[in-house]
């Protein structure tokens, strides 16, 4: 009996510390929580605390963040908001914050931080990603980027394929790189990149192979409509299925893909943006990693877009909303803007901001001067599309599909057409 | 007669044989873990497996620890000193088990007292209701059990798992087949003695299952411990997370650091291997006293 | 006068047995009526509706319409199947495999036979998690070392993709099942091993039967409960391999490894529908319901 009732003691001792004590809300005074995924820097604690504590400093408004993996960080949230528990805050793009999250109405309005200025200073291409049709603005725009590919130039140089590279330009032809793909595999025998398809991850990075080889798109200019059953998309995805060098795999997503480029194993990545370049321009043998366009037939791709900024959940409370409306503003056009970007380690989206001109801060960096050379390819900015999270998923399920020796026409027809269902149900 | 025992021996020794691979096999995740580790990022990520680290590194550790930090515990407004978050997690992973353990181990004990010994209104339908319920995998309730928590304000704390795994029926049922072990007659001398229904229970009963409730202990600690899905859908805030679903949310934008998995994956799984071994000789007597009346 | 009749008296210590029996099941009821049973019956409710995350849209009753999409839902059936190959399979095999390794064993030296044990343990403390990021490291198709060594002994001439092959996807998630799976069986045959009594084998060798026929006749009735116990607990098991699921193929390569378990996730958390889900989790339910009955019942008629 005595050893039972110390038991329980031990209990709830043990569950007072923790289980139950999460309630911190009550107590803390202004706070409001902040959901990001990790986008550069931005999924560092470290570097994110000193950004916060600055905010904290100035307004008092204590900010919690809690970081995200691109893995399942969409579950988390998911799950969070159906047992209503959003967090105030989130940062991402607007394929999820304008086209998911703000188009089934969890999202708040923040057209009020959006001033005639602003309107002027922000990229006007970027903006219109972060407007709905009916002018709502659901996500406020921190940065952007261009995602491309990367080679091992030391691997095509050993196979003699460098020759097919426009070095100056960072392009390549359709052709050359058909070419090149080929040159490489006599090289080394085996696959040396791969359309990876496990998932959702560094879905871009396929997505823009496979619409510029022949100049297909993925949806159409209005984004009511996805395009990727077009002649041009299924021609390309039966001449990277007949490649010996490349691969379809399903058992690997966009980032074991940079791991297996990194290691060696494959030559090219097609997951690949100015961050992974920051982060280290040698593979592990120390071999020269070079950033790329994508390869298309007039050597000129339609490069995909990635943009982030804040969103605020409608969590009902208009207090925190009020205090999450002033980190956006503190983070994305305020005294921190030139940090925030920094931290990202993308470009920003305006060139003055709170009043003080930010288009120099990458100015003594030469990787980010070098990345330039792909900013002007920067294509639509298609991710707002309707019914994007499900034409995400059926985009990979297709590449399975015709991974799996399927045909390829009738495996994009049906996989199209549930994208356009989506679509079409979420208007 | 010869013949047949050297072929006995053959037999032997190839069933032996192919056990051992089948050993190396089963010890090979923990021993790649461990080795791994303390591999750098290149031995790691090389295309040729490099079996035994060429200098054990701490890198892994030092990145694990430092990456995030979290208050050691919170009660109300009061924090804990502020530790890396690995820390704090395998903290909440402990939290978790051994509470989901002590509670599961106390109601089921009742339960399957009374399941086994007892007459009653309603006795056959629950136990048909346990029997159904056991082999079914949660995320048969994942939506309704989400909903659930939230409005019951329990979303993202520890309670959110614990409960749940408290429900799930099959301690129940294993505590059922035990205290039919216990004879009738020890029950009735008790009564006769005039003890009361705790005082039996407690004096009579429990002794007599007590290693029945040592192996549902372990049992329940290791299955809340790894129970990877209850723990992913309930938890959500970084100084709520345990060991398993933590590590996770140290990948950096698409790229995966497996240097980082592996030294998490060795914190989560040395404890639990610990706390095995320490109580594996009760673990086995008590799982095998239970299933022999199956 | 009627209250102390023979018939009132039993009346009444019934009904303070009942009411005594349900104290005792008091607090284990609330958890399992409130986590399991309560969660299902909300589960069944929305399976009516057309219920999704979509905050403007409120959820509508639509009748059976989701049960019915159900089966013309080639991913439901082929999660399904797979669902059903997975245990169909890794029930039999845990039984033999951990039967043949409990006797090869169990007659050891004490060291040796608490060793093993322990080995055949391990997989299941590692923890899934971590289990799986090694199996995935060795299933890897360009540098995992399942193709290294089979390549070394000239099994197989180019590396094979094993997660990524829908012909051998299902399979690899069966074997880190099975490993997963085996060591609480060991452990208990081994037992019910060493309880056969051995006078009654000592009784067959005297008749002159040969070691086959010895093992069916005498040890294999006697450890039948074991064995009823242990497809039990494997049963259980089997539906428990979300984690592996998830971690490893999230059902691909082409739903090859598609299970109705991670189909409920996936329709909830990347289709956004949860009334769907839940008529999914309902068959599932039923299937499951229907098989631990057969089982029950089976093992009672022993």
């Amino acid at each position: 009996m005595k050893k039972l009732s110390i038991l329980l003691l031990i209990l709830m001792v043990m569950t007072a510390v923790f289980a139950g004590g999460a309630k911190e809300e009550a107590a803390a005074g202004k706070s409001i929580s902040l959901w990001t995924y990790p986008i550069g820097g931005w999924g560092d604690e470290a570097q994110v605390k000193a950004l916060t504590d600055a905010f904290t400093a100035e307004t008092g408004i204590k900010v919690e963040v809690q970081y995200l993996t691109y893995s399942d960080g969409d579950d988390k949230v998911n799950t969070a908001i159906a047992a209503k528990q959003a967090p105030d805050l989130i940062m991402e793009g607007p394929e999820r914050l304008v086209a998911g999250w703000g188009a089934s109405g969890y999202m708040v309005d923040m057209s009020d931080l959006l001033d005639a200025e602003d309107r002027a200073e922000l990229n006007p291409a970027t903006l219109s990603a972060c407007l709905t049709a009916d002018g709502k603005f659901y996500e406020y725009p921190l940065v952007m980027t261009a995602h491309c590919m990367a080679i091992n130039l030391d691997a095509f140089k050993a196979a003699g394929a460098d020759k097919y590279l426009d070095l100056k330009n960072r392009t390549w032809t359709t052709d050359n790189f058909i070419k090149a793909v080929d040159a490489l595999y006599k090289y080394y025998k085996v696959p040396v990149g791969a359309v990876y398809c496990s998932g959702q991850g560094g879905d871009q990075g396929t997505r823009v192979l496979v619409n510029s080889l022949y100049g297909g798109t993925f949806t159409n200019a209005e984004h009511t409509k996805y395009t990727w059953d077009s002649p041009e998309n299924i021609k390309a995805l039966k001449q990277l299925y007949a490649m010996p060098g490349i691969v379809y795999d399903p058992a690997i997503n966009g980032g074991e893909e940079i791991n297996l480029f990194r290691n060696g194993t494959f030559k090219m990545a097609f997951c690949w943006n100015i961050a992974q370049q920051l982060t280290g321009d040698r593979t592990d043998a120390g071999e020269e990693i070079v950033f790329m366009s994508f390869p298309a037939q007039n050597g000129v791709a339609q490069l995909n877009g990635g943009i982030w900024g804040f969103g605020i959940f409608d969590n009902g409370n208009a207090d925190k909303i009020a205090w999450a409306k002033q980190f956006v503003k503190f983070m994305c056009d305020g005294p921190k803007t030139a940090d925030a970007v920094k931290t990202a380690q993308y470009f920003a989206v305006r060139d003055k901001a709170d009043g003080k001109d930010i288009s120099k801060i990458w100015a003594d960096n030469k990787i980010m001067n070098d990345y330039n050379v792909l900013m002007k390819f920067l294509g639509d900015y298609y991710q707002v599309t309707k019914g994007w999270p499900t034409a995400r998923t059926c985009w990979w399920n297709m590449l399975q599909s015709v991974g799996a020796g399927n045909d390829v026409t009738a495996s994009v027809a049906k996989f199209a057409a549930d994208a356009n269902a989506a679509a079409a149900a979420a208007k | 007669m010869s013949l047949k025992s050297e072929n006995k021996r053959a037999y032997y020794i190839v069933s032996l044989i192919v056990i051992i691979i089948l050993a190396i096999l089963f010890t090979f995740p923990l021993y790649w873990i461990l080795t791994g580790a303390f591999k750098t990022a290149k031995e790691i990520n090389s295309t040729s497996p490099v079996w035994w680290p060429s200098k054990f590194v701490t890198d892994n550790f030092v990145k694990l620890f430092s990456k995030r930090s979290a208050p050691l515990f919170e009660i109300g407004a009061l924090r804990g000193p502020t530790v890396p978050g690995a820390i704090r997690w395998l903290l909440n992973t402990v939290v978790m088990a051994v509470v989901a353990m002590i509670l599961t181990c106390i109601t089921a004990a009742m339960a399957g007292y009374a399941l086994a010994k007892k007459r009653f209104a309603g006795k056959g339908t629950l136990f048909a209701l346990i029997v159904c319920a056991m082999a079914l995998p949660k995320q048969v309730i994942l939506i309704p059990l989400i909903r659930e928590m939230s409005t019951l304000g329990l979303y993202d704390k520890l309670w959110a798992v614990i409960f749940p795994t408290v429900g799930w029926p099959f301690g129940v049922f294993l505590m059922k087949q035990f205290s039919e072990g216990v004879p009738n007659e020890m029950i009735e001398a008790a009564r006769i003695d005039g003890a009361g229904e705790a005082r039996t229970f407690a004096q009579v009963i429990v002794p007599m299952i007590k290693p029945g409730i040592g192996a549902l202990a372990i049992f329940t600690f290791i299955n809340s411990w790894n129970d990877y899905f209850m723990q992913l859908i309930m938890l959500s805030k970084s100084s709520n997370l345990t060991i398993s679903l933590g590590i996770a949310t140290l990948q950096a934008e698409n790229s995966t650091d497996f240097g980082i998995i592996m030294a998490g994956a060795a914190l989560a799984s040395v404890p639990i291997i610990i706390v095995f071994l320490i109580f594996q000789k009760y673990f086995t007597k008590g799982i095998t006293m239970g299933a022999v009346k199956g | 006068m009627a209250q102390n009749s023979p018939t009132a008296i039993t009346r009444r210590l019934r009904r303070k047995e009942t009411i005594s029996s349900y104290l005792f099941l008091l607090p284990s009821l609330v958890f399992f009526l409130g986590f399991v049973v309560f969660p299902m019956v909300l589960c069944l409710f929305t399976s009516f509706f057309d219920s999704n995350l979509n905050a403007t849209t409120p959820d509508r009753f639509i009748g059976f319409q989701n049960y019915t999409e159900l089966w013309k839902d080639p991913v439901f059936l082929k999660g399904l199947k797979n669902t059903l190959i997975i245990v169909v399979v890794s029930v039999p095999v845990v039984t033999a495999f951990s039967l043949w390794i409990a006797s090869a064993i169990y007659k050891m030296k004490e060291w040796m036979l608490s060793a093993f044990r322990c080995i055949f343990y391990l997989p299941v403390v590692t923890g899934s998690v971590a289990v799986t990021v090694v199996w995935k490291w060795m299933y890897n198709n360009y540098y995992g070392v399942l193709n290294y060594v089979f390549k070394g002994l000239g099994i197989i001439e180019t590396n094979i993709n094993w997660l990524g092959n829908p012909s051998t996807a299902l399979w690899c998630i069966i074997v880190i099942l099975l490993t997963t799976s085996v060591g609480q069986p060991i452990v208990l045959y081994v037992s019910a091993l060493s309880n056969v009594d051995p006078t009654l084998i000592e009784a067959g060798q005297v008749d002159g039967t040969t070691k086959l026929q010895n093992f069916w006749k005498i040890k294999w009735p006697q450890i039948m409960p074991t064995t009823l116990y242990i497809v039990v607990i494997t049963t259980i098991n089997s539906f428990q391999c979300f984690a592996l699921i998830q971690l490893l193929t999230s059902g691909g390569p082409n739903n090859a490894t598609q299970t109705v378990m991670y189909y409920i996730y996936y329709t909830a958390f990347k289709l956004y529908r949860f009334g769907y889900g839940n008529a999914m989790g309902i068959i599932l339910a039923l299937f499951i319901a229907a098989l631990s009955a057969v089982q029950f019942y089976a093992a009672k008629e022993r």
